[in-house]
């Protein structure tokens, strides 16, 4: 058992968590598993004025895929409320695509099979 | 906005000179110990390194004498580095911790043989999920923590020869075998604020596995080979190697020290990967920096440089890409320190000094909740590193992984649930 589905709530989870970090109160998900990847859709509206925490979301998500790190820490992954853990999430996509406006953030990544 | 995040071309070439430099760091271990033993001695040291069992604590530079320590190291590391380049590796902060801590613990307890059945069985559990051996080499690596139950299965009784090596490949093979499901399992127990992941996981095995040895009447005798009066030679090698580090990092780096106090600004818990979140340059300046801390400590404190000292330095030099950083290590000395003046052992003591060391796998404590924490979490951590060496038998190498995740699994929930902030 590789708990691949697993890994994509894992995915969603730790998404969430970094949405209610920067003051979400209203946050769309969607998910999609086509015939050779997972589409993951987040779009939620932010507070925050700390304009630091929206860069780190485009530097974290920025990370390569690296299927060597996943093996190992894919469980950490939504696990924690004080930290985030977006590299993560970023060393476990293949793609991302972030759209910011002024008070709405959408986040799109696919994660191929 | 899409976001690259195909491997270009400009990004290999970033990864290779990555691989060269840390490639040239653990040459010059090679160098060093030609430079302090003939040929003729580091051949026959290597021989009764790889002939003698390797239970904590077992200091090589003790057994077959600094040069064979030092190259003994140096080849197996270099062994590490010319897989993972075969495999294309991302060359990544994760990469030179585990490199760095191969060469560390071929020190006082890994061998040019005894790390391979560990690996093998790693290897046989990627092929039986029918997946790429790459996608579980950092387990293969840090795995080889139990490397002593090779040796220990080989050299320790008086079956025939074959007997000893079946069952020794068998033990090492299985290790490998359970390690890839339990250590991405048990990450989850201390929420990564043990950056000794597999140390936690080996701890847990070695249990196990001792266990069942001792209700067959095989329980490992504890040993302590401690070399002393070398630390003239060691820390001028050691600083030549950290302050150029600095000076490699600092020039690479456009001539600045730039990012470098970005680093302190994680709190180091896994996954901080400082070398894909502030580049390689600073991140070499920070190992510099980690390893000259931590060889001033051993000696202010009037400890031995030796096998196993030198292996907790290369831990925080190489985990100084991976989580570690002064801001969060400090404290951690400083907590094992104040606990020499209460408690009833000496500072310089063999398994307190490395409890200092290798401590700092509790540096995310101090770098998430503050540096108070940090000293309570090391003052907790350098009792208990010294009671759980008994459960698997000093065959762990990764000990104060193990006692760290014990302690991180019990701190980190009390911390939170009197913390008032809220996400």
């Amino acid at each position: 058992m590789k708990h691949i589905k697993k890994r994509v709530c894992k995915i969603i989870d730790e998404l969430i968590t970094y949405f209610f970090v920067i003051g979400a109160t209203n946050i769309d998900i969607n998910l999609q598993e086509k015939e050779d990847h997972y589409k993951i859709l987040l779009r939620g509206n932010y507070t925050t004025k700390d304009k630091s925490k929206i860069e780190k979301l485009v530097k974290y998500l920025k990370c390569d895929k690296q299927e060597e790190m996943e093996e190992y820490y894919w469980e950490l992954a939504g696990e924690s409320d004080v930290d985030t853990e977006l590299t993560l999430v970023g060393m476990m996509t293949d793609n991302a695509e972030i759209n910011i406006s002024e008070d709405m953030i959408e986040v799109v990544l696919y994660r191929y099979k | 906005m899409e976001l690259q995040k195909s491997l270009s071309l400009k990004r290999k070439k970033d990864n290779d000179i990555k691989f060269v430099i840390i490639a040239l760091y653990v040459f010059s271990l090679i160098l060093f110990g030609f430079l302090m033993d003939t040929p003729q001695e580091i051949f026959k040291g290597i021989y009764n390194i790889l002939i003698e069992k390797d239970i904590l604590i077992t200091d090589y530079i003790g057994i077959g004498g600094m040069g064979a320590a030092f190259v003994n190291s140096g080849v197996l590391t270099l062994m590490f580095i010319y897989i993972l380049y075969k495999l294309k590796i991302n060359f990544n902060g994760a990469t030179i911790a585990s490199l760095f801590l191969i060469a560390g613990f071929a020190l006082f307890g890994k061998n040019l043989i005894n790390v391979w059945p560990i690996v093998i069985g790693v290897y046989l559990y990627s092929k039986v999920q029918k997946e790429k051996f790459s996608k579980y080499i950092y387990i293969a690596l840090y795995g080889t923590a139990l490397a002593p139950f090779v040796t220990q299965m080989m050299f320790s009784t008086t079956a025939s020869f074959l007997i000893r090596l079946l069952l020794s490949l068998l033990v090492g093979i299985s290790i490998g075998f359970v390690l890839p499901p339990l250590s991405s399992y048990l990450v989850r127990v201390h929420q990564g604020f043990n950056l000794y992941n597999i140390g936690f996981t080996a701890g847990m095995i070695g249990t196990l596995f001792v266990s069942v040895f001792k209700s067959y009447g095989f329980a490992p005798d504890p040993r302590l080979v401690w070399t002393t009066g070398n630390n003239g030679v060691l820390s001028v090698y050691l600083y030549i190697i950290f302050l150029s580090m600095i000076a490699v990092g600092f020039y690479m780096n456009n001539r600045s020290f730039k990012n470098v106090k970005d680093i302190t600004t994680y709190s180091g818990r896994l996954v901080s990967d400082f070398v894909m979140l502030e580049g390689f340059n600073p991140t070499l300046i920070n190992m510099g920096i980690n390893g000259i801390l931590a060889t001033s400590y051993v000696l202010l404190v009037n400890g031995d440089l030796n096998g196993p000292t030198i292996g907790g330095i290369f831990t925080v030099v190489g985990f100084g890409a991976f989580g570690k950083h002064p801001k969060n290590i400090l404290p951690i000395f400083l907590g094992v320190f104040l606990g020499s003046l209460t408690k009833m052992w000496a500072i310089n003591d063999p398994a307190i000094l490395l409890a200092a060391l290798f401590g700092t796998a509790l540096a995310p404590i101090a770098g998430e909740f503050g540096w108070r924490y940090g000293v309570v979490a090391a003052f907790v951590h350098s009792s208990v590193v010294l009671n759980v060496g008994v459960l698997h038998g000093g065959l762990n190498l990764y000990n104060n992984g193990f006692a760290a995740g014990i302690v991180a699994a019990i701190l980190v929930p009390i911390i939170e649930a009197f913390r008032e902030d809220e996400v």
